[in-house]
């Protein structure tokens, strides 16, 4: 097998493809100039979407019906309660990092508790947990916006080396979310749920045991995404979540992360997240309307997915 | 029944014939709130000034309840459930941000043929029987390329962030500016995005649509995106633009600082959420008799150079610069309705 034909069976070589098309068809229009606030404005945005796409990803692992909607809420809870503790003050930076991992811990726990004591679907029970939690959210502080401490609202804003501190922030999660899933034994018990939940009880995995790390991981990671990310923009918002329900699971797919589970793909995520960003500039940039932009969104996600997907059916 | 419906007629005659003393004559009415939304800062302050206003005046004895609803799913299908809800529980009024135009019609006129008055405002419904508290949306954008030209005679380069796409107001908005780019040709519309009118989203919109811009000379915007918008620009390390603002407190806060350190100029446009109240007051009056055409236009709420500084006072840490209406003022928008 030459080094080409093994590239091509990665399933997460498309995505990386498809963002290197997008970024140089954007390239074209912005010019070369453009090019390096193009790929740094990349990256800094990407972070957000492959934290939240990581922990996505455990879930959709997990295999069919195991998916979590609470994502959005997560994010706005967290970052509202972090930033009203940490209220400006430089020296709460880590108080509010506990505190935004607490909420996401307490809700991850919440999640399994109604899908495995009430035997409710993942996907009812998350998406009843995500009204709650964004209600609480609105109850914590009105959707009033209070600014991050100088020193993360720096942090989160700056670069070491030309690269986006939450990139490398980001770069750290997957780098852990890989050993996880290669390298650790909880890795190969999700994926063998994944694949076969009958199968994987008998072999002895605790089902249970895994599911519940999972969902509190998820969780943890969508709470962690909202501190950055409300750090970042200068404040929660209530509606700051939003976007990340539809992109997490986005960024799974498209990332060659198998939608049916039992098989997950951490370099793909950063190649779909980047991708989702450039799509958006390259439409943006080329001035379509907001109209075809969405066709076209819609279009080039599907077209990256059957390309994907295509060359998983011929290699079966 | 009759007979107390006969007292409230007869007190109605009464105050056409001293219009002194309107106050007692709704302290038997009610009043529903019916909100669609309350996922933001601005619906919050909306909710909040609804209940300070409705509150003292329920206190005053002015009406009798003014209860606030919100559904959980900014969905038509969910809200026109709601007003029939109201309906049943015998609400004299209904004030009402709606999540459709026209998508909650069905239930509004159920309302109406209950004999229930029914005002929409911000949100409105092109239901004929209800009343509209509409903001002129289009001015709205049109006024921001006009204060641009105001300050630059020679025009220039635009980046237009809009909001949520496939909505009204989204449309409304846009529209008005591109009429006064029309007005104004020496202004030009390099690049538009969408911000949905949240800050986080604009400011990714912005940073990735900058490398490819000319430079710009100035950000026109529907509130809610322009301080994601100066923080694209300023991570960009391009010079900043004027870019107009939409009176929260993040974005009048940013302008003070960059006024005090460059003597930065720019304005700041925007609906006050309270706003509700004064939907609130004009429900008040029709349900007290007074003859109130069906379509009103709400003021907007703008902000410029020299009353910054008071109206950053004026807005809670962290929201949006608000007004509250009294009677009085939604007597002076009905009047002025009526010429």
């Amino acid at each position: 097998m030459t080094a080409l034909q093994s590239l091509t069976q990665r399933p997460w070589i498309w995505s990386f493809l498809a963002t290197a098309l997008v970024w140089f068809t954007t390239v074209l229009m912005t010019g070369t100039g453009g090019a390096l606030g193009l790929s740094h404005a990349a990256f800094t945005f990407a972070a957000f979407s492959v934290i939240v796409g990581t922990g996505q990803m455990f879930v959709i692992t997990l295999g069919p019906g195991n998916i979590d909607l609470s994502i959005p809420a997560t994010m706005t809870l967290a970052g509202t309660v972090a930033l009203k503790l940490m209220a400006v003050d430089n020296g709460m930076v880590a108080a509010g990092l506990l505190a935004a991992l607490g909420v996401g811990l307490a809700v991850g726990v919440a999640n399994y508790t109604l899908i495995k004591l009430l035997r409710i679907p993942p996907i009812i029970a998350t998406l009843s947990m995500s009204f709650i939690v964004q209600s609480i959210a609105i109850w914590t502080n009105r959707g009033l916006r209070i600014k991050p401490p100088q020193l993360l609202a720096e942090f989160t804003t700056s670069s070491t080396f030309g690269v986006p501190n939450t990139a490398l922030v980001a770069l750290a999660v997957t780098v852990v979310a890989w050993l996880l899933l290669e390298r650790a034994v909880y890795g190969r018990w999700i994926t063998a749920i994944g694949q076969s939940l009958e199968a994987a009880r008998m072999a002895g995995v605790p089902v249970e045991g895994a599911r519940f790390v999972t969902y509190v991981l998820c969780a943890v990671l969508a709470a962690f995404a909202g501190y950055l990310l409300a750090s970042f923009s200068g404040g929660a918002a209530l509606n700051m979540g939003a976007e990340y329900l539809l992109m997490s699971i986005a960024v799974v797919v498209i990332g060659g992360t198998s939608v049916a589970g039992g098989e997950s793909n951490v370099p793909g995520i950063w190649g779909a997240s980047l991708f989702m960003f450039l799509v958006v500039s390259m439409l943006n940039t080329y001035g379509f309307s907001a109209g075809v932009r969405m066709i076209m969104t819609g279009f080039i996600i599907i077209s990256v997915i059957m390309l994907a997907g295509g060359w998983r059916a011929n290699a079966r | 029944m009759k007979f107390h419906r006969m007292l409230t007629s007869s007190a109605a005659a009464l105050c056409v014939a001293m219009p002194v003393s309107t106050l007692a004559d709704t302290s038997d009415k009610s009043i529903a709130l019916s909100n669609n939304y309350a996922g933001n800062s601005w619906r919050q302050a909306m909710l909040e000034s609804w209940d300070k206003v409705t509150g003292a005046a329920v206190e005053e004895g002015v009406v009798a309840a003014a209860d606030a609803f919100t559904t959980a799913e900014n969905q038509a299908t969910e809200q026109a459930a709601q007003i029939q809800n109201m309906i049943l529980q015998g609400y004299d009024a209904i004030v009402l941000n709606a999540a459709s135009p026209t998508g909650l019609n069905g239930a509004v006129r159920e309302a109406c043929d209950a004999g229930i008055i029914v005002v929409s405002f911000d949100g409105i419904v092109t239901e004929e029987c209800a009343w509209r508290i509409a903001v002129d949306f289009h001015e709205m954008g049109r006024s921001q390329i006009e204060y641009l030209a105001d300050r630059m005679s020679d025009g220039g380069t635009l980046l237009e962030i809009r909001g949520l796409a496939g909505v009204f107001v989204d449309d409304e908005i846009s529209g008005g500016i591109h009429a006064g780019v029309e007005e104004y040709p020496e202004f030009e519309i390099a690049g538009s995005v969408h911000g949905d009118w949240a800050q986080d989203v604009s400011q990714r919109a912005v940073a990735g649509i900058l490398p490819s811009l000319p430079e710009i000379d100035a950000v026109v915007t529907q509130g809610g995106d322009g301080y994601g918008a100066a923080q694209a620009f300023a991570a960009s390390g391009r010079d900043m633009p004027v870019i107009v603002m939409g009176n929260r407190h993040d974005e009048l806060t940013w302008w003070k600082e960059q006024k005090d350190a460059n003597g930065y100029e720019t304005m700041s446009v925007s609906i006050a959420p309270g706003v509700s109240t004064l939907a609130f007051w004009v429900a008040q009056q029709i349900l007290d008799g007074e003859d109130v055409p069906k379509d009103l236009v709400v003021p907007f709420l703008r902000i410029d150079q020299d009353n910054l500084e008071e109206n950053l006072a004026n807005t809670q840490e962290g929201g949006v610069a608000n007004v509250e209406y009294t009677l009085e003022d939604a007597k002076a928008v009905i009047a002025e309705a009526k010429d």
